[in-house]
């Protein structure tokens, strides 16, 4: 794509996102919130998954410690501004990952994914019986979301749903640009090189245990972020909603469905899971079910996910033009 | 001064010796082949050096150092670089990536996260030049699994030596080649190996005195017989090994 | 016996039929880990749907032991068809992608089961031999815990027998260590896989028909003997039947002495207990090094 169309294309993009609260309303705006900050959560994941070969069944570890952490820190802290309340969410995560990265790193394949199921397993048991601290299964909530503001300029209130809606989306746009960022430079090509070939990055000289503790705490750190933007729009969280075993599937399935190759992949998935979400929750309470058997079959026909088919697309789109020239300049 | 040594280098696999005291001499800026029937441990032999496996006994002194049991990659930290029987190259990236990530190791640049790595010029023209010099550049943007076996190997030999190593340890090169491929691989293993020490694992006679200088003949675990090539093609036990080999 | 020693034997005992159940549960999983290298995470809901089915044998039946006899092995047939039809054709993709397949089934049958049986816990009554207590040197104890125990066990017994004494267990034995070789003898790997693969999750329906009079049949109960069963393959090596069932044992015993003496932290003994395993030796209690 040309450089033009491209900036065109983000340009319309942002105008769209400016008026969308404008156009339809606070519920499809909350929806779009919570998509992001799937989103978010799916991509840190795919860091791990797409772009370094490492499964973890339990990446819900990392998000729900950024939701408490930004709870407990704006429950505990009176007069916490803003920008703090939603770091101290992605810095809780970055430290617990800190702690057991160097654990973690020893570990691959199958055994990693499990071990993560069950660290995740442990910090839902533990929300439940730590009551006095995370509220169990009531959970933390009420407290109220601060200002954006800096003193003597500006503040804007938080509790309105279309302020915070656009400073949601700005946080995970952020974030993800972090991200993305991190894939194009020359640590994102070790990240690559280590989930095709191991072995040849070791014998390159790269230390592949130091290049797993990199991307993981990096994956957990914006998997923190995603858990303090979601705590924050709910100003709720409970031991359910952080170390749930389905909030570790669902990003799973967003990366796998929208394909794990490619850092937008996530995304794509992301969305598709919102839009069947609302559609059918309509007509039955079997969301999981669906979710089963749409994962099952994306696995088994699409394993590459849409950004797979958009690819298939793109070349054959790009064959074709081919054709057409040589076509054009033969007659 | 020897580059590489090995001092009563012995390993074991539960219980089977697979090498038992090998003496190993490598001088600098040499051509060294190490030969031998099937199973005598040529790539056990290789493995230990590079360090995949920790020798039950023994030393391995590369430089002066011992690097005996260290990691692949300290080891390639040292100047010591290695090449697969089977090919290990990132089949999913491009020959470029892969290249390139060998030039980036080269110049220590591990984890930089703070720069595109596309806009990073220097590299990126390092990466080209080598991909040239090995006639790659055509298909540069090819997944590296795509490629045909022979440039597949290549890419193979070529990533290996793309960290400049002082000691490059090849692996069977040539395995698989045709004549033609063969041919080709032995006149890029000689350009790219000049002024560099090299030993070379090979079944390939052709290609063993085309290249090296000396030769050690490995069997059943230990040294047979060290010498220049006209030597070796004499000596009667290493004959006998062979033959020895063709009755079994 | 005296109170305390009873107790103690009594929880001791309660720990020990836990494990068993867990072990034949983990046996099947780990066994197929170490064969196919694939995690059948859908393995737990094969022994969740196994006490369904019984318990829908014995709504129909009346029978326990039909329904002994029946679901697992119903179960089992499920578990091939999975194999057959879903697992051999991502097999291609890769360990992940087989991963996230048996996540996928897993979820079916998680919410399947709640669309057939609904949501709430069903009993499921233990046969009218195996009920009430017996005396052993003056501590009550109930029978059908005793009954699991010497189920597991002869299971147990007749699982080895047919894995170091017969010409199949070597295969089978062999296959664990090095499929690629066995095939390469000949032998029709893809029948050995889905011989193991038939014969483990009929394991974990035989475990579910088993422990459901005392768990109770619910959707839960997949992911309540489920974590204990991944933790089991995980620390005792996978493909190892020996540490399956050392570690079985030793959760089994710290559950049910966890709840004893420590009520609020049972649950987390177990996986303090998992992260300083994997610390000292990453691959497992009696795993062996990925190469």
């Amino acid at each position: 794509m040309k450089k033009s169309t491209r900036l065109t294309v983000w340009a319309i993009g942002l105008i769209v996102f400016a008026l969308f609260p404008k156009f339809f309303g606070i519920y499809y705006s909350n929806i779009i919130v919570t998509f992001a900050v799937w989103a978010l959560f799916a991509v840190s994941l795919n860091m791990m998954l797409g772009f370094t070969g490492l499964l973890s069944f339990g990446h819900a570890m990392y998000f729900g410690t950024g939701a408490y952490g930004t709870a407990l820190a704006l429950t505990h802290m009176d007069g916490l501004p803003l920008i703090p309340a939603v770091l101290s969410g992605g810095v809780a995560s970055m430290v617990l990952a800190i702690c057991i990265a160097p654990l973690v790193v020893r570990v691959s394949g199958t055994a990693f994914a499990m071990l993560h199921l069950a660290f995740a397993q442990f910090m839902f048991v533990l929300a439940l019986k730590l009551r006095d601290i995370t509220g169990g299964e009531d959970g933390l909530g009420g407290f109220d979301i601060p200002p954006l503001q800096i003193k003597g300029l500006f503040s804007v209130d938080m509790a309105d749903p279309l302020c915070f809606f656009y400073f949601a989306i700005a946080v995970i746009v952020i974030a993800l640009c972090c991200l993305w960022f991190v894939t194009k430079t020359p640590f994102g090509q070790i990240m690559v090189g280590t989930r095709d070939n191991a072995k040849r990055i070791d014998y390159l000289g790269f230390r592949v245990s130091h290049t797993k503790a990199i991307v993981y705490i990096i994956s957990a750190a914006a998997a923190g972020v995603a858990g303090s933007v979601s705590v924050l729009h709910q100003n709720l969280v409970s031991a359910n909603d952080a170390y749930g075993m389905m909030i570790s599937v669902f990003p799973i399935m967003m990366a796998m469905v929208g394909g794990a190759r490619s850092f937008f992949g996530p995304i794509y998935g992301a969305a598709f899971f919102a839009m069947l979400e609302e559609f059918t929750t309509r007509y039955t309470d079997h969301f999981e079910l669906i979710l089963g058997v749409v994962l099952v079959v994306f696995i088994m026909y699409w394993p590459l996910g849409f950004a797979g088919m958009i690819m298939k697309l793109k070349y054959k789109w790009l064959t074709w033009k081919q054709s057409r020239k040589s076509q054009g300049s033969a007659s | 001064m020897n580059i590489l040594e090995t001092r009563n280098l012995s390993h074991d696999f539960d219980g089977l010796r697979v090498l038992v005291d090998v003496n190993l001499v490598v001088e600098q800026g040499e051509k060294h082949a190490i030969i031998g029937p099937n199973g005598a441990g040529k790539t056990t032999l290789f493995n230990v050096i590079t360090g995949t496996y920790k020798p039950s006994s023994g030393k391995v002194i590369f430089k002066e150092k011992n690097i005996a049991g260290c990691g692949p990659y300290k080891i390639q930290r040292q100047g010591m670089g290695r090449s697969f029987q089977i090919t290990t190259t990132f089949d999913d990236l491009s020959a470029f990536q892969n290249i390139r990530l060998a030039v980036l190791s080269k110049r220590g640049i591990r984890f930089n996260l703070f720069r595109f790595v596309d806009k990073m010029d220097d590299i990126t023209q390092e990466t080209v030049e080598i991909l040239q010099r090995v006639d790659l550049w055509d298909d540069c943007h090819t997944p590296a699994g795509l490629l045909s076996y022979g440039k597949h190997r290549c890419l193979e030999i070529s990533m290996a030596l793309a960290t400049n190593p002082d000691l490059v340890m090849l692996d069977e090169p040539a395995a698989g080649m045709s004549a033609d491929e063969t041919h080709t691989a032995v006149e890029l293993i000689r350009k790219l190996t000049k002024g560099k020490t090299m030993v070379i694992i090979e079944h390939d006679m052709d290609v063993v005195f085309s290249l090296a200088d000396r030769i050690t003949v490995l069997h059943h675990g230990t040294i047979l017989a060290t010498g220049s090539p006209q030597e070796i093609k004499e000596n009667k036990e290493v004959q006998a090994a062979y033959l020895g080999q063709l009755e079994e | 016996m005296d109170a305390t020693t009873a107790m103690y034997v009594s929880q001791g005992m309660h720990g020990v039929a836990y494990g068993m159940v867990l072990f034949l549960l983990a046996s099947g999983l780990t066994l197929i880990l170490g064969m196919m290298g694939v995690f059948n995470l859908a393995h737990t809901c094969f022994f969740m749907l196994s006490a369904y089915f019984g318990y829908q044998t014995i709504h129909w039946t009346g029978s326990y032991w039909l329904a002994l006899l029946v679901a697992p092995i119903l179960t089992a047939l499920f578990g091939i068809l999975m194999e057959r039809f879903l697992l051999k054709k991502v097999h291609a993709y890769g360990p992940i992608a087989e991963l996230i397949l048996t996540l996928g089934v897993s979820m079916i049958i998680l919410d399947g089961v709640k669309v057939v049986w609904g949501t709430q816990s069903l009993p499921l009554s233990p046969p009218q031999s195996m009920q009430g207590l017996v005396d052993i040197m003056g501590l009550q104890y109930p029978v059908y815990r005793l009954f699991l125990i010497v189920l597991s066990l002869f299971l147990l017994l007749v699982m080895s027998i047919i894995l170091y004494k017969t010409r199949l267990g070597m295969v089978v034995r062999a296959a664990v260590s090095d499929a690629e070789m066995v095939n390469a003898l000949g032998i029709n790997v893809p029948l050995v896989f889905m011989t193991v693969f038939g014969i483990g999750t009929w394991m974990a329906g035989v475990a579910g028909v088993a422990i459901a009079p005392i768990l109770t049949v619910s959707p839960g109960l997949s992911h309540q003997m489920g974590m204990d069963a991944f933790i089991v393959v995980i620390v005792g090596g996978f493909g190892s039947l020996g540490g399956a069932f050392l570690v079985s044992l030793i959760c089994g015993l710290l559950s049910s002495y966890g709840i004893q003496f420590f009520p609020q932290y049972a649950a987390i003994l177990i996986f303090v207990f998992m992260a300083v395993v994997l610390t000292i030796k990453p691959e497992g209690l009696f795993g062996e090094k990925e190469s």
